[in-house]
């Protein structure tokens, strides 16, 4: 449980830090991951994460949902079914958050959680499987954010104009705390992505004050090197061992 | 000596067993590997009249060998759609949609 837990945390850590400036990220972009982890040295196939996004209007205001869902593959579903949603509704142009949800459920252990962003404050609802639920309320820096919407605002840094070594601060709320986060470019490199094909991408390492990720830049991410800046190859290193998750599908983009 | 061969040849032979019924695709072959090493060297060590138990831990390696490879080549890794996890997902989008109004509620009336 533990180790299912430090992955899903590190995947969406992997991804922790911002953009500099509003953008636009599309409503209808649908990206598909195989999630493998490393067992005694061979890439194991074990789910498939969901990226997507689409808009959402209420009698007020329209938002953006950006969704990330992760299911274990039918073949595991009999031993170890994983079944969990992370989401987040921003602004559509600037992407700040104003509600955040994750419900897991992963081998019948489950947990949901709800942030509510307002102003410089965030109110976290927790409830785990055996436990009441508990409120919390606590100041955040104005830029923080959380996990989901990051991985989309990162996406919105001019790579381009970085140079190998370069280096980034942020911070993102995750776990009721928020929690700095520092990224490091580390030049071009070629991958597969997908049905993108070979693409030339942006190397990017990622750090993050916590116990969830391991080891000198062991924890990267490949954005293509275009004006989309599609996430092509995550690769993680955590506590419990290491992973990767490779881009299958990216399509609406 | 060949009874601690047997021993390791059967052992790595179940485990290569429950790997291949597992979904463990290709990692499989780590036991069959070691399976079929210990299954030669038992076939090695044995006797003309003794080399039953080692065919047929042999055969059964490579049995599992051919039922892993079929299953990596020929199983697509699909996710089964999830009829409870469809619905958990319109339920939860419209629970979010009603906090949302209700935030967006509270900041009309603070204003």
């Amino acid at each position: 449980m533990k180790k299912i837990f430090f992955i899903i945390c590190s995947l969406l850590l992997l991804c922790s830090f911002s953009a500099e400036k509003s953008a636009n990220i599309k409503a209808g972009e649908k990206l598909v991951f195989a999630g493998s982890y490393n067992m005694s040295g061979l890439m194991t196939q074990l789910a498939q994460v969901t990226m997507t996004t689409e808009n959402v209007a209420t009698a007020k205001n329209n938002y953006l949902h950006l969704s990330c869902e992760l299911s274990t593959y039918s073949k595991w579903d009999s031993f170890f079914k994983i079944r969990d949603i992370y989401e987040s509704y921003v602004h559509p142009t600037t992407l700040k958050p104003s509600l955040y949800k994750r419900s897991i459920d992963e081998g019948g252990y489950t947990k949901k959680e709800k942030y509510v962003f307002k102003d410089n404050k965030v109110t976290s609802t927790v409830k785990k499987r055996k436990y009441p639920e508990s409120t919390k309320t606590f100041s955040i820096k104005p830029t923080s954010i959380d996990a989901v919407s990051i991985l989309y605002q990162l996406r919105l840094v001019d790579f381009s104009k970085m140079q190998a070594g370069q280096t980034k601060s942020y911070t993102i709320v995750f776990d009721e705390k928020e929690i700095p986060v520092t990224l490091k470019y580390m030049g071009k490199e070629t991958v597969k992505a997908g049905n993108l094909g070979n693409k030339e991408c942006y190397k990017i390492s990622i750090g993050a004050k916590t116990d969830a990720l391991k080891g000198k830049d062991k924890n990267l991410i490949w954005l293509t090197a275009d004006a989309k800046k599609v996430p092509a190859l995550i690769k993680f290193s955590i506590p419990v061992g290491t992973g990767q998750l490779t881009l299958t599908s990216a399509t609406g983009i | 000596m060949r009874k601690l061969l047997i021993g390791l040849a059967v052992f790595f032979t179940l485990l290569a067993i429950v790997f291949s019924v597992l979904p463990f695709d290709t990692l499989a072959f780590l036991p069959i590997g070691l399976a079929i090493v210990f299954g030669l060297l038992l076939m090695q060590k044995s006797n003309e009249n003794q080399k039953k138990i080692p065919k047929i831990l042999l055969t059964i390696t490579a049995l599992c060998s051919a039922f892993v490879l079929g299953k990596t080549l020929l199983v697509k890794d699909e996710v089964e759609v999830d009829q409870t996890f469809e619905q958990q997902k319109i339920e939860t989008k419209q629970e979010a949609k009603k906090e949302l109004e209700e935030l967006e509620q509270l900041e009309s009336d603070l204003e």
